[in-house]
């Protein structure tokens, strides 16, 4: 395990998922998300969403846009559950029912904090 | 959720204007190379266009640039130290080079990178390098062309006639009474979903102009929430009006959606919140206006899902309980379309807000994927050239008025003759 994956105390469990599923823009978790296989999405969901309302209470107690870096990556992570569960709860499958992939369509700028922003102005 | 059951009757009242023609509505606009050229001419080059948001410029000396493909235009907007916003064609005086590349910032003074002639942010040219070996140029006479640009209640709209034949406000007409006064909350603050895609401006516009398509396309994502099977199974909208050149409609929502059982994290995700609308982006009291103003959701039923405004021929103003977005349609071919989607939430607060809006912009980005995708499969379609017309039902209304507006302005010798004020 190296550095770039260190989580809070406590939420050691899930640095595993952290390399793939921490992405730091709304459009890079889309994109994970949309290239990964069934059953990692799901075993991805469950163990983060089991620590979902832990994590969330813990990340509160921390500026939001200036935490250190391990909550961040675990603010990442939590916010990669939410990608997650469209293809759990939604789709059933990893992407939208018909859509094609690659499908140029780009988040180009997302929510703040972790959002990124490489368009246009906002 | 309590709701009007007056509402869940079937026969939503007729949206089409009683002067509106019913018949089948041909497709060459859709994929001919030589209506493209009349749409270029005679809609681009005359309508007022809007390019974004005064929020956009949010301090004196910040700018934007834009670029309107079917008219070939390079668009610089400032805002000077007084507050003025203009609007320039981004091409430096010397040898024409496209004067600013980024595509905002804050400045006052512009440099070209080929010679170094610089522009002040209201147009002057304030220098030319070596100007005594120019052949008695006139710096007051190199200044950047402006491009007239106007703005209505934040809205940014410009002008690529020489000299506009109508004002902006005569161009908006009942649009702009309707909407005297509107609020557009959280204007300074947005995610957007940006795509190219190989499809005909209009067939995109089109596809976020009826929800008779909603239980259909989006039978996961939102099928449930802007249809009902008991209710409303089509997706009739509860309301539509032309407004002049312009067009609006008023959709459904079901008040009985509430996340099925098994969505553990979108209960998570919408924790805390007392809205039932999925593409809201806040429960604040802000709304509250919105929601009030006199043209949302004007028949004031408790079951409203989110209006579509359309405003000719290019930009959409959309909004729910939630708040505003609005889409942009920029044809940059006969067959492709640049499009741009901005969602408008406040800044988040907290943990909570942030995932919440994170599954909005999840939710948001599933259904435009669903919606864009289709269209290039339409496109390819039409272009086969089995059919010459389609057949649009009365909830389609908005898109049987798009093409009679665009007929209109490519068939008027003006826009005043288009916009029926001569």
């Amino acid at each position: 395990m190296t550095d770039k994956n260190i989580l809070p105390a406590g939420f050691e469990s899930l640095e595993p998922f952290v390399e793939y599923w921490a992405g730091e823009t709304n459009d890079i978790r889309w994109d994970r998300r949309s290239r990964a296989s069934m059953p990692d999405i799901q075993a991805f969901y469950d163990a983060m969403l089991a620590r979902a309302e832990d994590a969330i209470q813990h990340l509160e107690k921390f500026p939001l846009g200036d935490m250190p870096p391990a909550e961040e990556r675990l603010f990442c992570l939590t916010l990669s559950l939410v990608h997650a569960s469209i293809a759990v709860e939604l789709h059933e499958q990893p992407r939208a029912i018909d859509s094609p992939f690659p499908h140029g369509l780009h988040v180009t700028r997302g929510p703040w904090p972790h959002g990124g922003g490489m368009g246009q102005s906002a | 959720m309590a709701y009007d059951t007056e509402t869940a009757r079937p026969d939503f009242a007729r949206m089409t204007p009683a002067d509106l023609d019913t018949g089948p509505v041909p497709c060459a606009p859709y994929i001919s190379p030589d209506w493209f050229e009349l749409e270029r001419e005679r809609v681009f080059g005359r309508a007022w266009l809007c390019m974004g948001r005064v929020e956009q410029l949010p301090e004196p000396n910040s700018f934007i640039t834009r670029e309107v493909e079917i008219c070939k235009a390079l668009v610089l907007i400032t805002r000077d130290k007084d507050d003025n916003i203009r609007a320039f064609h981004n091409v430096c005086s010397h040898r024409l080079n496209m004067l600013v590349t980024e595509s905002s910032g804050k400045r006052s003074i512009f440099n070209c990178r080929y010679h170094n002639w610089t522009y002040r942010n209201n147009g002057d040219c304030t220098g030319i390098p070596d100007i005594k070996n120019f052949f008695g140029v006139d710096k007051k006479q190199c200044g950047l062309t402006p491009i007239h640009c106007d703005v209505w209640q934040g809205f940014i709209f410009i002008n690529l006639q020489a000299e506009p034949e109508v004002t902006l406000r005569e161009f908006l007409g009942p649009y702009a009474e309707a909407y005297e006064g509107f609020p557009y909350p959280f204007a300074d603050n947005a995610y957007v979903i940006e795509s190219n895609l190989n499809v005909n401006w209009k067939q995109i516009a089109d596809a976020f102009a009826e929800s008779y398509h909603v239980a259909a396309i989006h039978p996961a994502t939102i099928g449930n929430t802007f249809a009902s099977k008991s209710l409303n199974p089509f997706g009739r909208p509860l309301s539509g009006h032309a407004y002049g050149a312009h067009r609006v409609m008023c959709t459904f929502g079901n008040p009985d959606y509430v996340p099925p059982e098994d969505a553990h994290v979108e209960r998570l995700a919408y924790s805390g919140m007392d809205t039932g609308n999925v593409l809201g982006g806040s429960d604040s009291k802000k709304l509250q206006d919105l929601a009030n103003h006199p043209a949302a959701n004007p028949t004031k039923r408790p079951n409203w899902g989110a209006d579509v405004s359309w405003i000719f021929p290019n930009f959409n103003i959309d909004y729910g309980p939630g708040g505003f977005w609005t889409h942009e349609f920029w044809p940059t071919s006969v067959n492709s379309t640049r499009w741009i989607l901005r969602v408008h939430v406040p800044e988040a607060t907290s943990v909570r807000e942030r995932i919440m809006q994170e599954h909005l912009a999840c939710r948001f980005a599933e259904v435009m994927l669903e919606d864009v995708t289709n269209t290039q499969a339409q496109q390819r379609a039409m272009e086969s050239g089995a059919k010459t017309h389609m057949h649009l039902q009365d909830g389609e209304m908005l898109i049987r008025h798009s093409n009679a507006v665009i007929r209109k302005w490519v068939e008027s010798g003006s826009a005043r003759e288009a916009l029926d004020l001569d």
